[in-house]
């Protein structure tokens, strides 16, 4: 691959350590250390310790104790990519050492919801499975946090449901990108999109090529599995954007891979390219809203909402586009929750040995939510909607879900 | 494109104050930040003014105002301005749990972290030292164990030498059996204090040291979000604490951060962080739409009025690639410095000389508007405030603060 063309050097994430002037403002919104005294830190373990790790084999313990939540990335005044440098090294750490089986699982999402969406009442017994397992405390012998339901499976996934829309043909289209999440275990947000779009006068297309993003491959240590990933998706992001279709998601963490962790981690021009074609779907609707294109037919939609902002999104820099498009339904509010991090960060909270920490970090948006005297929790991270529910015995849903309403 | 009719850049202390002007003032105010700003660097006092151009103390701040090179942003500002906009920022921290004590016309005195004392005008009640030094016998300086960058006797030696030789001064030492693998912080020990048994063996620890004339000195530790739980920790020890100026993070300056952001979000603001503006379109001596980069792409925002407030060199307002070519990243304006490599730099640092390159910035007229090297007003609809002002070294003259508040407010009312 060395006529690959990369990023100009200094702005590659790897060398931005250099810019670190040592100010602590990343240690200081750490979530991590707000909640543990074994993790040193953003900053002495990704700029500071981190030119060693890539020169000799010498790892910083506490770099397992990194979520990749990026509240440092965001605190950042200088433009280091703190968490990026931290999952460079955790790859190259399990270049040299065995991975867990427990890692192996969670990093292996699709490989798994692939299986059990191939058998014929796969999505049942894989459920029960998990649910039996689960209370034969077979789980927690692996290492993954007890007190947590996993996941369940759809009967039907997204791409299959999504054959039987009949949609509306349209000049205009999108790509839509479903992620994991959706396709396997929340069919009906990627439905709800479809929906919304529909209404807008939209086409919606999807690719079964692009694979998972990688994030949990990325955060577990498999740099090299999530680069054949990113190397897939992002050939097939470039053809859809040679055709002028954007490619939407509604998941924040897999548009932030897709738009930003990819270029970060790897280095590569085309995936700069690839990230101008990538938008999160309200981001979209916010843009189709201010061209004056944002269909406003809506009906009455009485809630009053709280929103937790995922992290990912905050990291995205394009604000909340979620409230300025929902804010036009009439009879809906919306209320941030600015409670910090949720705690979970994609497969961190599921590990044994990280769920007190998970939920300690949680524990601010849960009082929050709990406080709140919203009809619904709101939030664009699947994820994120598993912590707040195990932490509040709520059932938050999807923005996205919210508009399909005001639509209907 | 998202309209709105006030667009701050920056979100530190300027553009958050000139945010919540804006909003109070009914406007749709949508602020643009990267970076944390300074707040967790800052120890969150406000400096007016505590030296002169010859490095010379200042006794009466406003006074000494007065005597300030024409070029001074405070002549601009004017001083109803500094009055009211600090008013301000006191009554929203004031009525968030977290009042600020002292005086337009008179210095405070906090101590620092190496227990020297700093003047400054305005200080929450916990780091006004000088509050209550006055009579007190007895001065415990209490170090926590395994606090990184606080030296018990450094500063012991240090204030006995502004305090005097008559009072007594100890040291002591608590434990706040953080144990974990890595330094602690002033947020960690700040969070132990917030929990009821973290307080009640803090008191334990050093209860037997207090006395009707004694008063504690302490790291920037008493609670992370307001003054609630220093009122109480002196309650409870009989005595007064003081908190000290920190080494970053700073916990009091991210009391103040919280408590604005608070109020932002209350006040309507939109909030957009991570995204670094670029660029602006001009027609004429209008701004229509600043240019900021999120993930992968550009987006604009439109807006009625503009405020500047991106923090100067440090905060990557201004630039400099090529010696003698400065560079406003937002708007390309002016730029005011220094030329030449003689005065740029004064390569003593710890000097009692000023430093050329402080001075660099954006010079405005009183309603805080650019101005070209011909003096006239380049874009009408832009203001500029904090850091970004030309004509001031807020190290050296100590005013910081006093000038971020002040312009901000300035700003966003004219």
């Amino acid at each position: 691959m060395s006529d690959t063309k990369m990023i100009e050097e200094d702005k590659q994430a790897v060398y931005s350590g250099d810019h670190c002037l040592s100010c602590t403002s990343c240690m200081a919104n750490c979530p991590v250390m707000a909640a543990s005294l074994e993790y040193r830190g953003p900053k002495l373990v990704a700029p500071a310790h981190g030119r060693m790790h890539f020169s000799q084999d010498d790892y910083e313990d506490s770099l397992d104790f990194c979520s990749n939540c990026k509240s440092c990335d965001r605190a950042c005044p200088s433009g280091v990519a703190v968490s990026t440098l931290n999952m460079l090294m955790r790859g190259e750490y399990y270049r040299h050492h065995p991975h867990s089986k427990r890692d192996d699982m969670l990093a292996h999402g699709e490989r798994m919801a692939k299986l059990v969406s191939a058998i014929p009442f796969g999505s049942t017994f894989a459920n029960l499975g998990t649910k039996v397992s689960g209370a034969l405390g077979v789980l927690s012998a692996m290492g993954i946090a007890g007190q947590r339901s996993m996941p369940s499976y759809a009967s039907k996934t997204f791409y299959r449901q999504f054959k039987d829309i009949k949609q509306p043909k349209s000049d205009k289209k999108v790509l839509f990108y479903p992620g994991c999440s959706i396709n396997y275990n929340e069919p009906h947000i990627g439905i709800a999109f479809v929906k919304v779009m529909n209404h807008n006068g939209y086409e919606v297309l999807v690719d079964e090529g692009m694979n998972c993003c990688g994030s949990p491959l990325v955060v577990t240590g498999y740099l090299d599995e999530a680069k054949e990933h990113a190397d897939n998706n992002v050939s097939r992001i470039l053809k859809w954007k040679e055709q002028g279709i954007p490619v939407v998601v509604c998941c924040t963490s897999c548009s932030l891979m897709l738009r930003a962790e990819y270029a970060e981690l790897f280095g590569e021009q085309r995936m700069e390219d690839a990230a101008e074609n990538i938008y999160d779907a309200f981001e979209f609707l916010e843009e189709l809203m201010s061209k004056g294109e944002l269909k406003t037919d809506f009906k009455r939609v009485d809630k009053k909402l709280i929103y937790h902002v995922p992290c990912h999104l905050k990291t995205q820099g394009i604000g909340t586009p979620a409230v300025s498009v929902l804010k036009q339904v009439p009879g809906v509010e919306v209320e941030l929750a600015d409670a910090g991090c949720c705690g979970i960060s994609g497969n961190y909270g599921f590990k044994k040995e990280k769920y007190d920490i998970s939920m300690k970090i949680g524990e601010k948006l849960f009082e929050r939510i709990k406080e709140s005297t919203a009809d619904d929790v709101i939030c664009d991270c699947p994820t994120c909607r598993m912590q707040i529910k195990h932490g509040t015995q709520t059932d938050p849903c999807h923005p996205i879900e919210i508009l399909e309403e005001a639509y209907r | 494109m998202i309209k709105s009719d006030v667009i701050v850049i920056g979100g530190g202390i300027a553009g958050m104050v000139a945010a919540l002007v804006s909003a109070r003032n009914g406007k749709r105010v949508t602020m643009l930040t990267y970076g944390e700003g300074t707040l967790p660097l800052n120890s969150g006092v406000i400096d007016i003014l505590a030296y002169d151009q010859q490095h010379h103390y200042v006794e009466n701040p406003m006074k000494a105002m007065e005597s300030l090179p024409e070029e001074h942003p405070y002549h601009r500002i004017g001083r109803e301005a500094v009055e009211e906009g600090i008013s301000f920022f006191r009554e929203v921290m004031g009525a968030n749990g977290l009042p600020y004590a002292g005086s337009f016309d008179r210095h405070l005195f906090v101590p620092t972290a190496v227990g020297t004392l700093k003047p400054t005008s305005f200080a929450p009640r916990s780091l006004a030292g000088s509050r209550v030094f006055q009579g007190r016998r007895k001065i415990v300086v209490v170090s926590v164990r395994g606090l990184k960058d606080f030296y018990g006797s450094i500063m012991l030696e240090n204030l006995k030498k502004e305090l005097g030789e008559s009072r007594s001064y100890e040291v002591a030492v608590v434990d706040p059996n953080l144990g974990g693998g890595r330094d602690i912080t002033t947020q960690d020990v700040a969070r132990w204090l917030e929990s009821d048994e973290g307080r009640r063996n803090f008191v334990a620890q050093l209860r037997s040291r207090g006395g009707s004339d004694a008063v504690f000195i302490v790291p920037q530790v008493l609670g992370l979000k307001d003054g609630e739980l220093s009122e109480e920790l002196e309650e409870r020890l009989g005595a007064p604490l003081v908190e000290t100026t920190c080494l970053p993070p700073s916990v009091n300056g991210m009391r103040v951060q919280r408590i604005l952001i608070d109020a932002l979000r209350k006040a309507g603001v939109n909030i957009v962080e991570n995204t670094r503006v670029i660029g602006a379109k001009v027609k004429g001596s209008k701004a229509i739409s600043v240019t900021a980069e999120g993930c992968a792409r550009k987006k604009e925002y439109t807006a009625e009025r503009f405020i500047l407030a991106t923090g100067g060199f440090y905060s990557g307002g201004i630039t400099m690639r090529d010696f003698d070519k400065p560079k406003e990243v937002v708007f390309n304006l002016p730029v005011s410095f220094v030329k030449g490599e003689a005065g740029w730099a004064n390569d003593k640092l710890f000097s009692d000389q000023p430093q050329g390159f402080a001075k660099s910035g954006i010079r405005t007229d009183a309603a805080m508007r650019p101005l070209g090297a011909d003096g006239k007003v380049v874009l009408e609809n832009v203001r500029v405030c904090g850091r970004m002002l030309a004509g001031y070294d807020f190290c050296f003259e100590h005013s910081g603060n006093g000038v971020a508040i002040s312009s901000a407010y300035k700003a966003a009312r004219e």
